[in-house]
């Protein structure tokens, strides 16, 4: 197959995809739009986080800042600016991403366990910091003004539309010079500067892309929720989901995301009945696959996959 | 004299912080390993104390503590051996999700057991004594807590600079692949140390219990405090760990004072990140090697 086929296979793919989810907006009730809505925005914030944490190996849990400036950016700007709502999400998405470029230039200086406790410094700090917050309500709720209040279905629209974005930009990263620099990076850091790769250069458009998608995820978040509190908006969870999501998946992987999303979102839909029994159930699990599938399901499907091409091609060998 | 006091009371609440992050500091220093259940250990460990009290019908907390020390540190060595430990190969993240999965399956098994109230059934008269000298309030149980953190600290740098499990834990550290290659039985010395790590986060959970109101998902606020006291005094030096309370404390109990207790986290991990900033490796970083 030429590079050509290759290329717009791999970007077409994904246009279909959302294209065909996109229409079915039409078609599927509020409580299944929801669902999907939280679906999408669970693998945009694993893919996101993925970036840095699984590509570039820098394990931020700090990304909950990034849900908390998309979300809290939108309600304020509709309310304050009284601006039309795709305008105010795509401020408030790049408002995440200088967010994440001065939240990276310091961080960048830390590594390893510092950086995961240096980023969890920040986001502490940062709840702390808007649960005082006049100008936000502090602890109390901020509703999303009537602009932002749309059918459940649209915002379903909004969350296909942003995994799309998030999915092709991610692809298109990965497959870069960039990408490369930052996996080379990752894997070893003396040999890629050997080579001439600038770490801060390399991390921080890395960092503005991941503090993007996640500040425009933040954002169909509030759309979602209607109202918003700093409790569940600057939540250290977010971050630790995503991380939960990308290890079960594959850590550094595309489809890693993906997959571990499906299978963390509907762990716990379907445990939801257990109460507490739901969260040992999804710890359980956590453990379990880390423990014993160290690269995830992802790699647990490759390897299958590989040893049974293997059998195959040993066999007719013979 | 305000001043003073807060001062004192800042710096005593800083051993409590001590005791509490000990724990999370040798099992750092040792197997550069960031335990994110470490404050359910301590949690766990107040919890354990309050069952034994109830099976013993009675007993002073502390005593009794102890007993829950030892159940505890034996409960979490084939947690090392068995899941941490194999998956420490993988690298740096593996372990830390793993020790976070571990941390949600304490809460959650607490909850379950316990409910998600908070703990209180069982107190001692020291707990909330005050003592007052030269003017000065001091709370007994602080003072009990630092106390606690200057004899395990200096127990601890004993068993690891004189003792043979000292220089096997000092050995594996350095080098693990070297250490095993002399004889030493790395996974069991990894073990031992997260036993003796559960230990002294069983007996600091009873301090914070004697202080403060516990609940299941409290441990999480005090992980996060032990970070910050164990990174401001450089992971992984256990004299480093004790200023780092200090620091944390009087940091609180003065950023309370001027700015509002409000304040407490924000500024405490503004801090935090300052001095990370300054010196990526925590202040005492030089006498990391402890």
């Amino acid at each position: 197959m030429s590079n050509r086929i290759k290329s717009l296979l791999r970007y077409g793919i994904p246009v279909v995809i959302a294209a065909v989810l996109y229409f079915t907006a039409q078609i599927v009730d509020r409580s299944q739009a929801n669902d999907f809505t939280g679906l999408f925005l669970l693998m945009t914030l694993a893919m996101a986080w993925n970036l840095v944490g699984g590509f570039g190996g820098q394990f931020s849990l700090g990304h909950s800042i990034f849900v908390g400036v998309g979300s809290y950016a939108t309600a304020v700007i509709l309310t304050t600016l009284g601006w039309p709502l795709i305008p105010t999400m795509l401020v408030a998405a790049v408002m995440s991403a200088l967010i994440g470029l001065l939240l990276a230039y310091p961080l960048l200086r830390l590594r390893g366990p510092y950086l995961a406790v240096g980023s969890l410094g920040m986001a502490v700090a940062s709840y702390g910091w808007m649960i005082n917050w006049n100008f936000t309500k502090a602890s109390q709720a901020y509703a999303v003004p009537p602009a932002g209040q749309i059918s459940l279905q649209e915002t379903y629209q909004f969350a296909t539309i942003l995994l799309l974005v998030a999915v092709v930009s991610i692809i298109a990263l990965v497959r870069s010079p960039l990408g490369l620099r930052l996996v080379a990076l990752r894997d070893n850091e003396a040999g890629a500067a050997s080579i001439g790769v600038k770490r801060v250069r390399t991390l921080l458009p890395v960092w503005a892309l991941s503090g993007l998608l996640t500040g425009a995820m933040g954002a169909v978040y509030a759309l979602q929720s209607g109202s918003l509190t700093v409790d569940a908006t600057f939540n250290i969870q977010f971050s630790l989901d995503a991380a939960i999501v990308c290890v079960i998946g594959g850590l550094g992987t595309l489809s890693g995301p993906i997959i571990g999303s499906f299978i963390v979102y509907y762990l716990r839909k379907y445990s939801a009945d257990f109460q507490n029994y739901a969260l040992l159930i999804e710890a359980v699990f956590l453990v379990v696959v880390v423990r014993f599938f160290p690269s995830g399901i992802v790699g647990l499907v490759s390897k299958g996959y590989k040893a049974i091409v293997s059998r195959r091609a040993d066999s007719s060998s013979k | 004299m305000e001043f003073v006091n807060n001062a004192v009371s800042g710096l005593l609440l800083g051993g409590l912080y001590a005791v509490a992050a000990l724990g999370l500091s040798i099992v750092f220093g040792t197997m550069k390993l960031v335990n994110l259940a470490h404050g359910q250990l301590l949690i766990l460990g107040a919890y354990l104390t309050s069952m034994l009290i109830g099976l013993f019908g009675g007993g002073d907390p502390l005593l009794v503590g102890v007993a829950a020390a030892v159940l505890l540190a034996v409960l979490v060595y084939p947690l090392q051996r068995y899941i941490i430990t194999p998956v420490m190969a993988q690298g740096e993240e593996p372990p830390m999700t793993v020790t976070f999965g571990i941390s949600v399956v304490i809460t959650t098994l607490l909850i379950i057991f316990f409910t998600s109230s908070p703990l209180t059934s069982w107190t001692a008269d020291y707990a909330t004594k005050e003592w007052e000298v030269f003017g000065v309030r001091i709370r007994v149980i602080y003072l009990i807590a630092t106390v606690v953190a200057l004899i395990f600290i200096l127990a601890l740098m004993w068993i690891l600079k004189r003792t043979a499990f000292g220089r096997q834990v000092r050995a594996a550290s350095i080098d693990a692949e070297a250490a095993g290659l002399v004889g030493i039985d790395v996974k069991k010395t990894y073990a031992r140390v997260m036993s003796m790590s559960a230990f002294v986060a069983a007996i600091a959970g009873v301090l914070i219990a004697l202080s403060f109101s516990v609940a299941p998902t409290t441990g999480t606020g005090w992980l996060l405090r032990a970070f910050t006291v164990v990174v401001i005094g450089g992971l992984g030096s256990l004299p480093g760990t004790l200023f780092g309370g200090f620091i944390v404390g009087l940091v609180e109990a003065a950023g309370a004072a001027w700015v509002g207790p409000q304040y407490r986290d924000v500024i405490v991990f503004g801090v935090l990140v300052v001095i990370l900033l300054v010196r990526p490796n925590g202040l005492f970083a030089k006498v990391a090697k402890a």
